[in-house]
């Protein structure tokens, strides 16, 4: 991990030598800017997931209104590529510096408890909840994107779609092996954002003894609204026969 | 009969009006150019409110300092566990306070003992550490308006103490401690932790260096310096239990005075009245409660000595409210040594509460049922939960049982108007000199003295020692480092080298005992004698059968605590010695033998109106007695009442 | 309250010196009061070790009453062990039952090496306060105390967060041994009050960046520093240092 650390951290020290943007880079690379990165780039793709939910959601519309949205979306062109850059570097920047941040807890303890136990009081899951479940639900949505976009985006399975996203994505989803994936990976991206929402708020500072309940509830709210959302998408599938 | 020693000691306090003589002083000390200051070295040891603000200050000022503390980081001396406030004569709250108040409360309290110009200029710079304080970002507490808080505490009869909730000691320690650690950043400080001072070394009759040991590593480290300021406490930890931190110790001090300095006062120790009561004989330590608790509490015992009815069941006719009987005036808030020997009067006539029959209660309920739970709870909460925790019982519902333990010694190496010892460049400062509270000292004083001596008053008049002294170098290999380093050495060796059969903490125990039972709140001339022959017994007997495992040469809890008990069992002697010798009761020196009919302290200020300083010949010789006459033009000695 | 007393075996961590391997030792200690504190009770354990001929276990104590914050230890995995708001000293052995196996660890951390049994350097805490936890002003420079208003609320939160005592429960307890409760304590207490606001961006960057150096952790926002914190210190410090973060890097001065 430390030497995949080390590739990672090429670009940064790189940068950070660059005029300029020099400093604003050094203070990005702390173990607080870091995690202000993680932040500020996990909430944007929670907006991506937002967006995504609401586009897909146009499966319930039916075909016509579905196919209308994605050759919209596809007419968009240029732009469209810009946006997947864009999320395509957002999710590199999250994963590297989950990566990175990783690596450094592991340096920071390398000698382990014989016993370790939570003070926490109230109900608690197992080993911390969901903040110590975030690089396992990290992988697994993780290989669920290389999953989506290969079949989805690329096809590269060939599932029968006719040229219609709308028939593909009920082709994909109707594959058994690929709905348990979904519905568990979905159900990882629930538990990764239960404790992600809430967490960036308060790494970006967004705190108050006033409000941290309510931002604590929404966080939850949020996280578990998006993973029905995209669940619904998979009974749908199943449900349209 | 004591050897004493035809002169008298020479204070050094200048002629002049007691309020001008700080100033024209300043004026007249020499100073040292600024460009001069890099070239001399200073090594502080000990890091509490004095030592840490003393380190702090003299690196500002341009001075190379080192900083020595035996815990693992300057942030944890003792100072840290001071709970009730700081004194000040701001007279913000306009209840007519002023810098002669505060003045003559203090000589008051001290029972006429301390030095009035001391006095005076503590009362004088009171006022600058509260600033500083606050600068610093100590957050006292404030009004809702943004202004300063202030309580009455110990039975001042003005408020002027400044406090944060019940951790003031804590929040002004942090303050010199980050003073302290910003000097170290800057590189103006050499901090040594984990180092324990083991001998000073003295060359041509000037403090000139120390001998540490490394706590970590055991290896025995020489420093030569310019001068040496000592800022090491209290040695209340003679007596065992104490509410001192397990650390607390005397050696610093005591290897001083073996090298020279004179002990002065040894025989003042403060008990302090409100303290957890002692539960078993596996006890380590003793809790305070802090002292502003009696502003609301009130002290009382059954009036019947068999009534074992739970103390909520009880009464106010059966319940004997014994400061408010015998102090009507002051009531509760009498001074602590008044306070304490009232409880153990009690508990010697049999009316102690508990299983152990040692302790009275400290009820809150009237003040529950006037103020409120709430408002109770905001003033003392953590001091309430401090409480439920060590005793597991619930004060806002059962009253507390608290009582006297040793808390604090105003005894210490006599110095002079410029806190120098008399030994020349030898330092003391704080706890651990003797110079400001004479006999007793007043709550909130404590934390005001370390400040000012470390803050406001070693910068000025060390500086006038380093430009008047001649200091050439002393590289670490001179004979009087290399004497001292070996004496520290065959310490250590003769320590490991018993081999014999009983812990350390068992003759501790031992000596806390016999210093307990003869030089506590109570002494006479018998018992006293007694105790001198019981401590050389129990002396010889540690030299023989002290168990002192492991090796000098790591980091060794049991040597460390050996070797501090081995200068406990030679001082506890000297407090005895000295407490023979002042055949007077004043302030937290009871002697039973001079009490008026009622049971109060009576003072002769005919023929003790002296700082007894000792001068140490030989371990079991008869030490010397230097006395410094005492006056007071300004505060007329008058029998302390408080009735 | 009457006394009972418990018969225990201690699992205790020992370790010669900081390059020595250690490891469990296994102790019976019978007859031990409930009215003991966990220090007292290592008291006795080590005067029974002593008159046995077996070294003493070395742990850090001092004030013994829960402010000094020498005292640290890992009690079955929690740190000061079982209660909330409490240190190691003023853990009472009522807290245990008679038979029980307790486990006792040092600190574990890279940054709080061990450097003998149960006592680990915690000086890296020194060192970042050395970075920047202070205000910079000088003996003699100050204004009247009442010069600067500050408000009561804000002197509350500066002395919530001042009430950290330094032990390192929060790095301890820390799945990723971080030292963010401890630093954004200090962060915040000089943030808030007027008197350190002016030192309040260099401040943030320079502890950070010692706080790094030092080899902690990062902060993944569990929460559980705050459980173990004795002084309980809220992790509302910490969203407040990353505040003070976000606004040191975008206008700080260099």
């Amino acid at each position: 991990m430390d030497v995949l650390c080390k590739i990672l951290s090429i670009p940064a020290t790189l940068l950070a030598k660059v005029p300029g943007i020099g400093p604003i880079v050094k203070v990005c690379c702390t173990s607080v800017g870091q995690k202000i990165l993680m932040a500020l780039t996990g909430l944007s793709l929670c907006g991506f997931l937002v967006a995504h939910l609401a586009g897909n959601l146009n499966l319930f519309a039916g075909e016509e209104a579905f196919n209308g949205y994605a050759e919209k979306l596809h007419s968009l062109g240029p732009l469209l590529a810009m946006a997947e850059t864009g999320l395509f570097g957002m999710f590199v920047l999250h994963i590297g510096l989950a990566v990175s941040t990783t690596a450094m807890s592991r340096r920071a303890r390398t000698n382990q408890y014989e016993e370790k136990n939570s003070k926490q009081q109230g109900f608690i899951l197992p080993n911390g909840g969901a903040s110590n479940l975030m690089l396992v639900t990290g992988l697994i949505i993780f290989a669920y994107l290389v999953l989506h976009i290969i079949d989805m985006k690329l096809n590269l399975r060939g599932f029968e779609s006719g040229d219609n996203k709308f028939q593909l994505v009920r082709n994909v989803l109707r594959n058994p092996m690929n709905g348990v994936f979904y519905v568990v990976a979905i159900l990882a991206l629930g538990v990764h954002l239960t404790h992600g929402v809430t967490s960036a708020c308060q790494t970006l500072g967004i705190s108050h003894p006033r409000w941290n309940k309510l931002i604590r509830i929404l966080g939850v709210l949020f996280a578990w609204k998006i993973a029905i959302g995209f669940i619904s998408l998979v009974v749908w599938a199943y449900a349209t026969i | 009969m004591v050897r004493v020693a035809s002169e008298t000691l020479n204070s050094r306090v200048p002629e002049g009006p007691v309020d001008e003589v700080w100033d024209k002083h300043r004026f007249n000390m020499k100073l040292v150019n600024p460009a001069n200051k890099r070239k001399f070295t200073v090594i502080v040891v000990g890091t509490g409110l004095a030592g840490g603000a003393a380190a702090a200050s003299l690196a500002e000022l341009g001075y190379n300092v080192k900083s020595f503390c035996f815990q693992d980081s300057p942030r944890r001396a003792h100072s840290i566990a001071a709970q009730g406030g700081i004194n000040a004569a701001k007279n913000y709250p306009n209840d007519g306070d002023s810098i002669w108040r505060l003045f003559y409360d203090t000589v008051k309290g001290g029972d006429y003992r301390a030095r009035e110009a001391n006095v005076y200029r503590l009362a004088q710079v009171s006022n600058n550490i509260i600033d500083q304080c606050v600068s610093q970002g100590v957050p006292f507490a404030r009004e809702y308006g943004g202004t300063l808080a202030n309580r009455s505490f110990g039975g001042a009869q003005v408020s002027r103490t400044f406090y944060c909730r019940g951790q003031t000691g804590q929040q002004l320690l942090l303050g010199a401690y980050q003073a302290l650690m910003r000097q170290v950043h800057i590189g103006k400080v050499e901090l040594f932790a984990r180092r324990e001072m083991l001998e000073l070394i003295v060359v041509d009759g000037v403090a000139r260096g120390i001998i540490v040991r490394n706590l970590t590593t055991g290896e025995l480290e020489t420093h030569t310096a310019d001068a040496v300021v000592l800022c090491t406490g209290g040695y209340g930890n003679v007596y065992y239990l104490s509410t001192n931190a397990k650390g607390c110790n005397v050696t610093a001090a005591w290897r001083c005075h073996k090298r020279g300095a004179y002990f002065a006062n040894p025989c003042y120790t403060q008990i302090h009245p409100t303290c957890i009561p002692v539960s078993g004989d596996y006890q380590s330590k003793l809790t305070l409660m802090s002292e502003s608790l009696r502003n609301d509490g009130r002290v009382w015992v059954p009036k019947d000595p068999e009534d074992k009815r739970n103390p909520a069941e009880i009464p106010n006719e059966d319940r004997d409210y014994y400061l408010e009987r015998r102090y009507p005036a002051f009531g509760n808030l009498v001074p602590r040594d008044v306070a304490s020997r009232a409880s153990k009067e009690r508990c010697d006539a049999g009316y102690g509460v508990g299983e152990t029959q040692l302790a009275v209660y400290l009820d809150f309920r009237d003040a529950i049922q006037r103020d409120g739970e709430d408002a109770i709870r905001k003033k003392y909460g953590n001091l309430f939960h401090m409480y439920e925790k060590i005793t597991a019982e619930n004060p806002y519902q059962v009253p507390m049982k608290i009582y006297p333990a040793v808390h604090y010694t105003m005894g210490g190496l006599w110095v002079d108007y410029h806190l120098m010892s008399n030994l020349p460049g030898l330092f003391v400062l704080g706890e651990a000199n003797f110079s400001d509270h004479g006999a007793n000292r007043l709550g909130a004083s404590a934390l005001m003295q370390g400040l000012s001596d470390g803050y406001f008053v070693i910068p000025y008049t060390i500086g006038d020692h380093l430009a008047k002294a001649v200091l050439p170098k002393i590289p670490a290999d001179h004979p009087a480092c290399v004497e001292a380093l070996e004496s520290a050495q065959s310490r250590i060796d003769q320590l490991l080298a018993v081999k014999g059969t009983r812990t350390v903490d068992s003759f501790h125990r031992a000596l806390g005992q016999i210093m307990w039972d003869h030089c506590g709140m109570a002494r006479n001339k018998a018992g006293l004698e007694l105790a001198i022959s019981q401590i050389r017994e129990l002396r010889d007997q540690f030299w023989k059968d002290v168990r002192v495992l492991g090796s000098g040469e790591s980091l060794n809890q049991s040597l460390e605590k050996a070797g501090r008990v081995a200068d406990f069992l030679e001082f506890g002697e000297l407090m005895c010695i000295d407490a023979l010798n002042r055949e007077e009761s004043c302030g937290g020196h009871f002697r039973e033998e001079h009490q008026t009919e009622e049971g109060e302290a009576k003072r002769n200020d005919e023929e003790f109106s002296y700082v007894a300083a000792w001068e140490f010949h030989d371990v079991g010789d008869e030490p010397t007695l230097h006395k410094e006459p005492l006056s007071f033009p300004n505060v007329p000695p008058t029998t302390r009442s408080y009735k | 309250m009457s006394s009972e007393s418990l018969n225990l075996t201690l699992r205790i961590w020992r370790q010669d010196g900081p390059n020595a391997k250690g490891g469990f030792r296994d102790y019976k200690l019978n007859g031990v009061s409930t009215h003991m504190s966990f220090l007292e009770m290592l008291d006795v354990l080590n005067e029974q070790l002593i008159e046995a001929g077996e070294e003493s276990v070395a742990f850090d104590h001092d004030c013994r009453e829960g402010i000094c914050g020498a005292c640290s230890l890992m009690i079955d995995g929690k740190a000061h062990g079982p209660d909330q708001a409490t240190t190691t000293c003023q853990l009472h052995m009522r807290r245990f039952h008679d038979g029980d196996t307790i486990t006792i660890e040092p600190w574990r951390a890279s940054a709080f090496p061990v450097l003998r049994d149960l006592v680990v350097d915690r000086s890296a805490f020194d060192r970042i306060i050395q970075a920047g936890g202070y205000v910079s002003v000088n003996t003699g420079n100050a204004p009247d105390g009442n010069a600067i208003p500050v408000p009561g609320t804000v002197q509350e939160t500066a002395m919530d967060a001042a009430a950290c005592i330094g032990c390192g429960a929060c790095v301890a307890a820390c799945k990723n041994a971080s030292a963010m409760l401890f630093v954004s304590a200090k962060v915040s207490q000089l943030a808030v009050l007027p008197q350190g606001k002016a030192e309040r961006g260099e401040r943030v960057l320079s502890m950070v960046a010692q706080m790094d150096e030092e080899g902690f952790g990062h902060c993944t926002n569990t929460s559980e520093c705050e459980a173990a914190c004795p002084a309980e210190i809220s992790v509302d410090n910490i969203a407040r240092l990353n505040r003070e973060y976000v606004r040191a890097s975008l206008v700080s001065g260099k």
